[in-house]
């Protein structure tokens, strides 16, 4: 049998300048020029104050884990390979909330409210996801 | 919070049991729900003026059926106006009321039957299952590719909620413990021998805290129940169950931007659905709590002020919970021992909050009871919505 093929970003064009700045390893969020808050996922209008005039700002990339969880058994098909595997909720420094994956640790040594920074895993050609590692 | 307190009623509710049933076509599930809850009412098949399927997730074409009139052809309503789909995954059930509910008291209808058919449980394979549920309601863009799915979510908000009450694995177990308890009693449940915290904590682990047994299954299985006017209502049946009050909130749509993972929006649906029905907490006889993982019984236990927050695992271990017991909470077994049936979870819970009002629950029936919470929350606990009933107006 034929190995899953990983799941790639189902991309929304707004989104696009997010997925090229992680192919450059650089992680970059939404802020907005009026009410000055940052944004993340990519809208195309500021969720706080409806202002369209949303910017592109790096992200320091340093941020804590919210929660976290080991995937044991029973994933989706295309990450029975990768088992054991950690999937986390990153709180970043700017204020904004992302789904990840936590590597390059022992895992059971990560904890809520654990400090973490980006670091970036190539995909395929198209795209490099975001991940987090222990400070 | 409407103004539909104590204006509209269910006059019948019908159920088939939750199991695998490969032989067994998806529509009669539908039907055959549909059929018992209109016997139960004891009301004429050509009463009903509107019909509402909620969706199926198995199949698209099955899910297209109900879409267009099926069940209206098959049981030969023919004074039935509408059929229109209404679907918020497990809020479903809780949306069933107050959209029938407005229906009615706007004059649109006058009988309301809702229905909730599902093949989730012979329809996938085990491993389809967790594929549809890795990708159904969750993105594609931001959480998708990072390997999430539903038992990681369950355990991400578990985690959370451990580290911030000092809630222990084994009172977390024992709400598996407690649903249990009142499956036992349930003809319809798919799981019905006894359960015990040990075995729950030696069950496979899936996503740490996340063990097998805290998991639910999904099965086939339908249910039904029928709306009309309170006026109306008393004319047909004895025991009709009034729609007192309801409440909801949206918190996300992508389960990563959540603001509080430990709380939703469950605080804000239960104040405006206990002021609308003028009750509390300490007036409800019965908790009908959406229970898909524990943590979510948990969380809308205490949410709904039925305790302290941190304290509802204890309660489910000490035993308040389970028949006989001071609060007792998801009578039917829930998803986790009656089974999870796609929206039907949700449906089913509002069915046997009824079917304790109505008093024909049988062995597991608490005794006098005179009013009812249920619950219900879709997709990745997106929503929150509160209902109360009652087989009274206060």
């Amino acid at each position: 049998m034929d190995k899953p093929v990983k799941p790639v970003p189902i991309v929304n064009e707004w989104a696009r300048p997010f997925w090229e700045a992680t192919r450059q390893h650089k992680l970059i969020i939404q802020k907005c020029a009026d009410c000055g808050k940052h944004i993340f996922y990519p809208r195309i209008c500021c969720p706080h104050c409806f202002s369209d005039r949303v910017n592109w700002v790096e992200s320091s990339g340093k941020g804590t884990v919210y929660s976290f969880t080991i995937v044991e058994s029973n994933p989706p098909s295309a990450f029975i390979g990768d088992l054991p595997y950690v999937i986390a909720l990153v709180r970043l420094e700017e204020g904004v909330q992302m789904l990840s994956n936590i590597v390059e640790c022992e895992l059971h040594q990560i904890s809520c409210d654990m400090p973490v920074q980006v670091t970036f895993e190539k995909l395929n050609e198209d795209f490099t996801l975001p991940k987090f590692r222990p400070i | 919070m409407s103004n539909l307190r104590g204006k509209v009623a269910i006059v019948g509710i019908g159920e088939v049991p939750t199991g695998r049933f490969p032989d067994t076509a998806a529509i009669y599930h539908a039907i055959e729900s549909a059929r018992l809850a209109i016997k139960d009412a004891g009301i004429n098949k050509d009463d009903i003026d509107f019909v509402m399927p909620t969706a199926a997730l198995f199949s698209l074409p099955f899910n297209t059926e109900l879409v267009t009139c099926r069940i209206i052809e098959e049981l030969g309503l023919k004074n039935a106006r509408t059929n229109c789909q209404i679907f918020a995954g497990g809020s479903s059930g809780s949306c069933f009321l107050k959209l029938g509910g407005s229906l009615i008291t706007a004059g649109i209808a006058k009988c309301v039957l809702c229905v909730h058919a599902e093949r989730l449980g012979s329809g996938v394979t085990a491993q389809g299952g967790i594929d549809l549920f890795s990708t159904a309601g969750i993105s594609p863009e931001w959480e998708v590719p990072f390997g999430q799915h539903y038992s990681s979510i369950a355990a991400l908000a578990t985690t959370r909620y451990q580290y911030e009450t000092g809630c222990t694995d084994e009172q977390m177990a024992a709400v598996c413990v407690s649903n249990r308890k009142w499956a036992e009693l349930n003809p319809n449940a798919r799981f019905r021998t006894p359960l015990t915290v040990e075995e729950v904590l030696s069950s496979k682990m899936l996503s740490t805290p996340l063990r097998a047994k805290e998991s639910n299954m999904l099965f086939d299985g339908g249910s039904a129940l029928i709306l009309t006017s309170s006026e109306r209502a008393r004319d047909v049946t004895e025991k009709p169950v009034y729609f007192l009050g309801e409440g909801s909130r949206v918190t996300h749509f992508v389960f990563s931007q959540e603001p509080d993972i430990t709380r939703y929006g469950w605080a804000g649906a239960a104040r405006d659905a206990f002021n609308e029905a003028d009750l509390t907490p300490k007036d409800i006889d019965i908790a009908e709590i959406y229970d898909s993982y524990p943590i979510f019984q948990v969380i809308g236990f205490e949410e709904l002020g039925f305790c302290e927050r941190g304290e509802a695992g204890t309660i489910h271990l000490r035993g308040d919970t389970w028949p006989g017991g001071r609060i007792p909470t998801t009578t039917n077994g829930g998803m986790l021992s009656q089974g999870h049936t796609g929206a039907g979870g949700g449906v089913a819970l509002v069915v046997e909050a009824a079917r304790q009002l109505m008093g024909k629950a049988r062995e597991r029936q608490v005794p006098g009871a005179r009013f009812a919470v249920e619950t219900g929350t879709g997709g990745t606990y997106m929503d929150a919505h509160v209902s109360i009933l009652g087989n009274e107006v206060p």
